[in-house]
């Protein structure tokens, strides 16, 4: 099996494919946190359909480079989504459902009507689910992916203190003067970057799993923000390369495999945490 | 503050040299799209139920690979075919031709191509790769059933229809 994972190995996009993977849990971990704790982890699955929506349109007006309209469209929905969450007339919930289902939709009826594709079933199939779009990146992605991890971990940890504060207390944190709505949006705009990145990864459909699962397991055993954060960092890093290998030896799809093992993981992490005298409510 | 920079740092370094990775030099023959077929030889002498290994330098077996992985790689043939052209290409797939349909819906008996279709691991993308057999033989007489599986082996080249870029292998034979 070794020999034939080092074999696996030369081919370039197997090793983009494992960084790109790397990086996006990685990312996706340190954000899923915050988002559990904030009751945000919809907004995750929200902004993936609108991720879908976008891509949907690119593909129909045949652009190069779908990230191009992806990564702004997706940003400025983020944006909304949390001004319209402040709406009284529309509560958060339904703004994020709405904009959701509306992006899913809207995305799959312009596929029908205008794409040139002669495997459209297979066009929507790969975009929810991953299939193999990780394994088919181009060098060009693989580095904007690089960028933008890069840029969600540089954010992170300069603002990690600011965060905290918003995470657990925002009125009090904007009672001692942190602009908590500026942070929240940057939240959300980091949240989009890592959806869209996620997306080649394990599909639209499935994107929530690395944003929930790796917070949720590491709750189970550790208590404190920090240790919470590095735990979570670690088991999404380690579940997903896992799957990753796996899905190329075993043939299997790689983003339902990744959300397999994260699943197994939480399991796992939860009968440890009960063993340990920490029964999960 | 000063951890945070550090932190910062050690990731963007990190990540460049992973990234690096990616052009190891004496790996690929061709591009940087597959391994060079030594290691592919070198691989299918050590696969129990593969093929012989061939004495030929430039063999993509695509029989010995995981089927994550061999959609993966026709992809790349299909997306970058100059990093394959003139490489013997060896795949396991079903058996698929392609068939114009007249004004009145029906099928044209005669295939205008014969091709060797693989799908993902999710089964819903199929990519398949066209081939011409080298000699004369005829549909259906001298071909497998429909969606039969077949593995046959060719030679990678790429042609011009109706100002599009093509994929088939030529000089192609059935293995059994």
């Amino acid at each position: 099996m070794l020999d034939k994972l080092m074999f696996y190995f030369q081919y370039p996009f197997v090793r983009y494919a494992l960084v790109v993977g790397i990086l996006i849990a990685f990312c996706s971990s340190l954000l899923g946190v915050t988002l559990v704790l904030k009751r945000f982890s919809f907004i995750g699955d929200g902004l993936s359909h609108v991720a879908f929506g976008a891509m949907a349109v690119a593909t129909v007006l045949n652009l190069t480079s779908n990230m191009l309209l992806i990564l702004p469209v997706t940003v400025i929905c983020a944006v909304l989504l949390l001004r319209t969450g402040q709406n009284t007339k529309i509560k958060g919930d339904a703004a994020v459902a709405m904009i959701s289902v509306g992006a899913l939709a809207l995305g799959y009826l312009l596929m029908n009507l205008f794409s040139t594709s002669a495997n459209l079933t297979g066009d929507v199939c790969s975009t929810l689910f991953g299939s193999t779009s990780i394994l088919t990146l181009s060098k060009g992605e693989v580095w904007l992916c690089v960028a933008i991890s890069v840029l969600v971990i540089a954010v992170f940890l300069l603002l990690y203190h600011k965060i905290f504060a918003v995470t657990f207390d925002e009125n009090f944190a904007q009672a001692t003067g942190t602009k908590a709505n500026f942070y929240n949006l940057i939240i959300a705009i980091v949240i989009a970057l890592v959806i869209v990145l996620a997306m080649n990864l394990v599909g639209s459909l499935l994107i929530s799993a690395l944003v929930i699962f790796p917070a949720l397991s590491s709750m189970r055993i550790f208590k404190s923000f920090g240790s919470v954060i590095i735990c979570s960092a670690i088991f999404s890093v380690v579940c997903a390369a896992i799957g990753i290998l796996i899905s190329i030896l075993a043939g299997t799809p790689v983003g339902s495999t990744i959300v397999a093992i994260d699943i197994g993981g939480f399991i796992m992490f939860w009968l440890a945490g009960a063993v340990m005298g920490g029964i999960a409510k | 503050m000063k951890t945070t920079v550090c932190l910062f740092f050690a990731v963007c370094i990190l990540c460049c040299s992973l990234c690096g990775c990616g052009t190891q030099s004496g790996v690929s023959a061709g591009g940087d799209s597959s391994p060079a077929a030594s290691n592919q030889n070198e691989f299918s002498q050590q696969t129990e139920g593969s093929a012989p290994a061939s004495d030929e330098s430039d063999v993509v077996d695509l029989t010995v690979l995981s089927s994550t992985m061999v959609y993966a790689e026709v992809y790349n043939m299909m997306f970058t075919p100059e990093d394959y052209i003139d490489k013997t290409v060896k795949m396991r797939g079903q058996f698929a031709v392609g068939q114009y349909v007249d004004e009145n819906g029906q099928l044209d008996p005669e295939p205008v191509y014969y091709a060797c279709v693989i799908a993902d691991a999710t089964a819903c993308c199929q990519q398949g790769l066209e081939f011409v057999l080298d000699g004369d033989f005829t549909y259906p007489d001298d071909y497998p059933e429909l969606g039969s599986q077949i593995t046959v082996t060719g030679v990678f080249q790429t042609y011009e229809d109706n100002g599009y870029t093509c994929c088939h292998l030529v000089d192609a034979k059935f293995i059994d």
